[in-house]
C-alpha cells in the first residue's frame, strides 16, 4: 500500500468519526463537546498560525488581532446591520484580512522583528475596540450576540450544530492550506525560507506571496473568531483580543507539528481535552503547568511535533515531505 | 539589449561603482574580470535588481530597470547565479527548476526542464535535495540551470566556475558553450581564470575600483598595461581614491 493511499484512508477514516461517530457518540453530552468546539476553535487559528509560518515563514504573535476583528466584524453587522449570521461570520474572515493589510509593512521585516511588529499591531485593534464604544459597546463588550440559525429543521445554534460549523471550517482551512502547500505557490513559498533573494532573481514575486499568506491566514483565523462569537453570544476586548487566542494555537502547532498540515488540528485536540479532561481535574489549579512541560518534553524529543512522531519518521529524514 | 550609462553605487562613504558604462548586444558573451572588491557582483547586483544604483540609466531592450523589482527582470528575461550556490531550502534539483520556470518564464514545460537536466549533466540527481545532496559542480550547474528556467535572453554568471578542479572546469565550460549555443543567449561571466574566458569569450570588460578600465578583445585587454597594474597591485592611492 502506497504512503498516499494510507494517508488518503486514515484522513477519510478520521474524518467519518467526526462527522459522524462523535455526533452519535458524544452529541447528548454538552459537557465534552463544548470542549471539543473549543478545541477545534484553537485548532481553526492554529492551521491558520502554521499556514502562515510554515509557508510564509513568518512567526506571528498577533493572531489575536485577526480572530478579535474577525468576531467583532460579524457580531457587529449582525447585530446592527442585520445581516444572516453565516453571511456575518464568512465577512468577519473579510474583516480580519482587510485588517491584515495594515499590516503588511511589517512584511518588510524578518524573524523576531516580524513578530514584535504584529504584536504591536494586535494591540492597536485592542485598543481601537475599547474606544470604539457606539460600534463595539467599549469595554462593556457586546452581549446577546445573534446564535446561528435553525436550517432545514437542524440547529446549528446548539452545541451540536456549533460543532458541525466549526469542524468544517477547519477541515476546510486545513484543505486549502494543503492545496496551497502542493501548488507551485507552496514550493515558492518553501524555497523562499532559506534564500529569498534567490527565489526573486528567478522571478517569484516573494513578498506578493508572503502578502497572499498572510491575508488568508487572518481571513482563516477572522471567520474561526466570528464564528466563536455567535456560538457563544458575547464579547468583549479582553476576550476578542486575549493573548491566549495566539499562544494556545502556537503551543498546539507546535505540539502537533507546525509543518504538518493536521499536526496543527491533532495537536490542539490533544492539549485542549488532555488538559481539560485530564489534568485539570487533577490539579485544578495550574494544571496548565503539566501543558508546559509536556510541550517542552515534545520540543526537546521530537521538535518536528507529534505527528511526525506517530509517523516514526524523524524530522532531519522527513525533509521532502516538509512543506 | 542592455546599456548602462554612468551606474554608481554608493554603500555609505564607500563607492563600490564609480561609472560604470557598458552595452550587451544581443547574443554576445563577455567576460568581466578584475580584481577581488572590484565591484563585480555589485554590477551583477545593480543590473539583477539586488541592489538600486545611486545614480545612472540602465535599459534592458527599451525598458528602463530602475524601478523594476528583481523578479520583474527576471521575467523580462534577465538571468543570474550567485557566486556561493543559494538552492532553494528543502527543495529537490527539479522543483528548483520548476519554480524557476513557473514563475520566471510563467510556464510549466516538463521537457524544458528535463533538456535543462540533461544538458547540465543534472537528470540523475533531479530527485535529489539540492540543499544536502549536491557536490559543488551540481551546485554550480543547479544555480546555471535556475537562470536558464526562467528563460533569460541574458545570462549573468558569477565565478560559476570558481572553486572547480581543472577537468571539472574543462566540462563545465563546454557545457556553458553548449548552454549559450542552443539557446542563442547573451552571456557575461564573472571569472578569474583568464584562460576561461579566452575560450568562451570574445569580449572582456575590465573592472577596478568600480570603473571599467578596459573593454576589447581579451588578447588587447590582457595586455593593457593598466589592466596588468590593476591584478599585480601597482595601483596608486590617487587611483583607488
Amino acid at each position: 500500500m502506497t504512503k498516499t493511499l494510507m494517508n488518503r484512508i486514515v484522513l477519510t477514516a478520521a474524518l467519518a468519526i467526526a462527522y459522524v461517530g462523535v455526533p452519535l457518540l458524544l452529541g447528548g453530552n454538552a459537557y465534552v463537546l463544548g470542549l471539543i468546539v473549543a478545541a477545534l476553535t484553537i485548532a481553526g487559528v492554529a492551521v491558520a498560525w502554521a499556514l502562515l509560518g510554515n509557508l510564509g515563514g513568518m512567526v506571528s504573535f498577533g493572531h489575536a488581532a485577526f480572530f478579535g476583528v474577525g468576531s467583532y466584524t460579524s457580531a457587529v453587522l449582525a447585530m446592527k446591520l442585520g445581516v444572516p449570521v453565516f453571511a456575518a461570520m464568512l465577512l468577519g474572515g473579510v474583516g480580519a484580512a482587510v485588517s491584515s493589510i495594515a499590516m503588511l509593512p511589517a512584511l518588510r521585516l524578518r524573524g523576531p522583528y516580524f513578530a514584535l511588529a504584529i504584536l504591536a499591531y494586535a494591540h492597536i485593534f485592542q485598543i481601537l475596540a475599547t474606544e470604539m464604544t457606539a460600534v463595539t459597546g467599549g469595554a462593556g463588550g457586546l452581549l446577546s450576540i445573534p446564535r446561528f440559525p435553525t436550517l432545514l429543521g437542524f440547529e446549528f445554534g446548539e452545541k451540536l450544530g456549533g460543532y458541525l460549523i466549526v469542524l468544517t471550517i477547519v477541515v476546510l482551512a486545513a484543505f486549502a492550506y494543503d492545496a496551497i502547500r502542493r501548488s507551485t505557490w507552496g514550493l515558492a513559498l518553501k524555497a523562499m525560507h532559506d534564500t529569498e533573494v534567490a527565489t526573486r532573481v528567478v522571478g517569484v514575486p516573494s513578498t506578493h506571496l508572503k502578502a497572499a499568506m498572510l491575508v488568508l491566514s487572518a481571513f482563516i483565523t477572522g471567520v474561526v473568531g466570528a464564528f466563536n462569537a455567535h456560538f457563544i453570544s458575547f464579547l468583549d476586548p479582553d476576550y476578542a483580543f486575549s493573548s491566549g487566542w495566539t499562544v494556545l494555537p502556537i503551543a498546539a502547532a507546535i505540539f502537533g507539528g507546525y509543518r504538518t498540515v493536521w499536526g496543527p488540528v491533532v495537536g490542539a485536540l490533544a492539549i485542549y481535552l488532555v488538559d481539560q479532561l485530564l489534568f485539570k481535574p487533577i490539579l485544578p489549579h495550574g494544571h496548565q503547568m503539566i501543558l508546559g512541560v509536556l510541550l517542552c518534553a515534545m520540543i526537546l524529543f521530537s521538535p518536528g511535533g507529534l505527528m511526525p512522531a506517530l509517523r516514526r519518521r524523524p524530522v532531519k529524514e522527513n525533509r521532502h515531505a516538509h512543506a | 539589449m542592455l546599456t548602462l550609462e554612468g551606474v554608481q553605487v554608493n554603500f555609505g562613504g564607500v563607492q563600490a561603482l564609480k561609472s560604470a558604462s557598458f552595452s550587451v548586444a544581443e547574443g554576445e558573451s563577455i567576460g568581466l574580470v578584475g580584481p577581488n572588491g572590484a565591484g563585480k557582483t555589485t554590477l551583477f547586483n545593480v543590473i539583477s535588481g539586488v541592489v538600486r544604483p545611486t545614480a545612472g540609466r540602465l535599459d534592458f531592450r527599451g525598458t528602463s530597470l530602475l524601478k523594476l523589482p528583481e523578479w520583474k527582470r527576471a521575467r523580462l528575461g534577465i538571468g543570474r547565479s550567485f557566486q556561493i550556490p543559494r538552492p532553494f531550502g528543502h527543495c529537490t534539483v527539479r522543483e528548483n527548476l520548476l519554480v524557476a520556470q513557473r514563475f520566471g518564464a510563467g510556464k510549466k514545460d516538463p521537457k524544458r526542464i528535463d533538456e535543462i537536466l540533461d544538458i547540465l549533466n543534472l537528470r540523475d540527481k533531479a530527485d535529489r535535495d539540492a540543499t544536502t545532496e549536491l557536490a559543488l559542480t551540481e551546485h554550480k550547474a543547479l544555480e546555471v540551470g535556475k537562470a536558464l528556467a526562467t528563460e533569460p535572453s541574458l545570462l549573468l554568471l558569477d565565478e560559476v566556475l570558481a572553486g572547480l578542479e581543472t577537468s571539472s572546469k574543462r566540462a563545465f565550460m563546454e557545457r556553458l558553450a553548449a548552454v549559450r549555443d542552443r539557446y542563442r543567449l547573451a552571456m557575461v561571466i564573472i571569472e578569474h581564470d583568464i584562460a576561461t574566458i579566452a575560450a568562451l569569450c570574445p569580449r572582456v570588460l575590465v573592472l577596478n575600483f568600480g570603473q571599467i578600465i578596459a573593454d576589447g578583445s581579451p588578447d588587447a585587454v590582457f595586455r593593457d598595461p593598466e589592466v596588468i597594474r590593476s591584478y599585480t597591485g601597482e595601483t596608486t592611492l590617487a587611483e583607488a581614491s
